[in-house]
């Protein structure tokens, strides 16, 4: 292998309409953030791995970029934008009183297996609501989530909400040692059905089997909550569920909210109310998020918070691409005539126009049919000139 | 919304198995029987477009979305998977993956490092770091009964169907590191965008699983 002209594995160079479509992405979400008084904040690509180990979601080594410093202290390329910030609310904004919003545009690193076709380098867009908790905070970050996504100019998509609380108590009820509670949500998440059927066999007939059997399939619109209430004999998570959803609902956004109570991932992180983002056309969730309380005491300043990341190439994959016209008229200017070539070029719109690097009219007739432009613009002492070729 | 949805099947035995079952369900799989050189089946009579790939490549086209549904074995999905729902248990293909060793041989004793050989290093590594017990994997190709033979390793972690083939070398199965049949997998964002069509598709293969039992 060249290590001089390939790039490393689960890295790209990304061309020009790749460009453009993440950045609409990003300029959409990022607009629409700061209209909702969040704040942006820039953490750096590479910190300390100790960062990631006590942030209570431990992340498999494995997945995580390294970096030995200088001083022989390992680092990560960062692998998640949240702790970072959580970092940063807890120490550096110790005097900003909360709530605080603050939003980012950042790229992730993970270290993905070989071969499976996946990015190592991911960009992400997303806001952290600190030191707010409760139906009010839960419910301004899922429709800003329901917004952002919106005006990035996806259609066919829904925010799909959890909670960690209702898998939890029922596991609870059932007194699982933890090994086995985690097993089971092994299962749960994976909708792996036969093996969780297997596992729950012994404690048929208890109240929080059945509802536990059930839960991988609790899954679809509103009435999953009927449905889960009706096999749990109701629960606190399903009330602040349907107490969210009411709220949301009569502000418009219910047509785009969805349930699994079987969102149980990464349940020692979140919290309470957690949510992801599908939308046509991408294999995997193009948002998610969800309400993280502990995270931020771990640097020695307990606050509530929530937030989520929005994966802005699986937005944009989503997205009919747009293909901008090309440049069409190719400017030959006469000496001293820079001004006036650039002049007539910032009147153009952008992309349409380009400067020829020739001093001979034939030469840049030549570039200009050979890049199939149509006009051939002259710029003399005399004025200017449009030739259609 | 996608009209048809798309399903990947493991090529082979569990291929036969897999049509068997969906003509239970009563779909037409006339395309599958008899693909001429076509690649995508369309079942007529049902929303459901086929095509045939080797085990590994179901789940790739699964994760990545390329196909909705896929029927694999298990051992694969121990192998290789990474995230996809696992949503039923087909009952065909059933086997299981068991650590064999020589007639009389003590795998356990001695304080050796053992070499383990076979085709899945992914699932043997997993279940002797389950016994916090370290041990050389080597990963082979072809025949991995032949290993142990040769004295090349001190046992084999494999497929067991019937055990002739280990018995037949001298080898005997002495525990069982997972059962094995072939699976019904989801991708995770089909299963939500297109959750009334994959529901009906789950709910014919229950019904056709239920009656042949």
């Amino acid at each position: 292998m060249r290590y001089n002209a390939n790039t490393p594995e689960g890295t790209r160079d990304r061309l020009f309409a790749q460009c453009r479509e993440r950045r609409r992405v990003q300029k959409a979400l990022t607009q629409r953030f700061r209209q909702r008084g969040y704040a942006e904040i820039i953490t750096p690509e590479v910190e300390f791995y100790d960062l990631f180990l006590q942030s209570g979601s431990p992340m498999p080594q494995e997945a995580m970029m390294k970096v030995i410093d200088r001083s022989g202290r390992i680092c990560v390329m960062r692998p998640d934008c949240t702790t970072p910030i959580a970092r940063v609310a807890a120490t550096k904004l110790r005097d900003m009183g909360f709530p605080q919003r603050l939003y980012y545009d950042q790229t992730i690193f993970r270290s993905d297996p070989a071969d499976l076709g996946g990015s190592s380098e991911i960009a992400q867009c997303g806001v952290e609501l600190i030191g707010a908790g409760g139906v009010r905070a839960d419910a301004e970050v899922v429709a800003l989530a329901v917004d952002a996504l919106r005006d990035c100019g996806l259609r066919d998509f829904h925010i799909e909400l959890g909670h960690v609380g209702f898998f939890r108590s029922l596991a609870r009820a059932l007194g699982l040692d933890p090994e086995r509670e985690e097993e089971m949500r092994q299962f749960i998440e994976s909708k792996n059905f036969p093996a969780l059927d297997q596992l729950l066999q012994p404690y048929a007939g208890q109240p929080a089997w059945a509802a536990l059997r059930r839960l991988s399939r609790l899954f679809g619109d509103v009435s999953v909550l009927d449905e889960a209430c009706r096999l749990s004999g109701g629960n606190g998570a399903l009330d602040y569920l349907r107490a969210v959803y009411q709220e949301l609902a009569s502000a418009g956004y219910g047509e785009y909210l969805r349930f699994d109570l079987g969102l149980v991932q990464r349940i020692d992180y979140y919290t309470g109310l957690i949510f992801r983002g599908y939308a046509e056309g991408y294999g995997a969730a193009v948002l998610s998020g969800g309400r993280y309380d502990n995270l931020v005491g771990c640097f020695g300043r307990p606050a509530l918070a929530t937030g989520f990341a929005v994966d802005v190439d699986g937005v944009s994959g989503c997205l009919p691409p747009e293909e901008p016209a090309p440049p069409d008229t190719l400017i030959h200017y006469a000496p001293g005539c820079l001004a006036a070539a650039l002049a007539a070029m910032d009147r153009r719109e952008a992309g349409r126009c380009q400067l020829s690097p020739f001093e001979t009219e034939e030469e840049s007739r030549a570039l200009a049919r050979q890049r199939g432009m149509s006009r051939l613009l002259l710029i003399g002492e005399d004025g200017e000139r449009e030739v259609v070729l | 919304m996608r009209e048809r949805l798309r399903i990947a099947l493991t090529k082979g035995r569990l291929q036969d198995r897999s049509v068997e079952l969906f003509e239970g369900m009563g779909l037409d799989c006339t395309p599958i029987r008899e693909p001429g050189r076509r690649l995508i089946h369309q079942i007529p009579n049902y929303p459901l477009d086929a095509v045939l790939a080797k085990a590994p490549d179901v789940i790739t086209y699964v994760e990545h979305g390329a196909c909705d549904l896929g029927i694999v074995g298990k051992d694969t999905i121990l192998e290789h998977g990474h995230a996809f729902y696992e949503v039923l248990d087909l009952g065909f293909g059933a086997c299981r993956f068991a650590l064999a060793v020589k007639e009389g041989f003590d795998f356990y004793g001695g304080y050796q490092t053992r070499r383990v050989a076979s085709k899945y290093p992914g699932v043997t590594r997993a279940f002797f770091e389950k016994k916090g017990m370290d041990v050389s994997v080597i990963k082979i190709e072809g025949s991995v009964e032949l290993a142990p033979l040769l004295d090349l390793a001190d046992g084999i972690v494999d497929i067991v169907e019937t055990g002739a083939t280990l018995k037949a070398n001298g080898l005997v199965p002495i525990e069982t590191v997972a059962q094995v049949s072939a699976r019904l997998i989801v991708n995770t964002a089909s299963m939500k965008l297109y959750k009334e069509q994959i529901t009906d598709f789950m709910e014919k293969c229950q019904r056709e699983l239920e009656r042949g039992l």
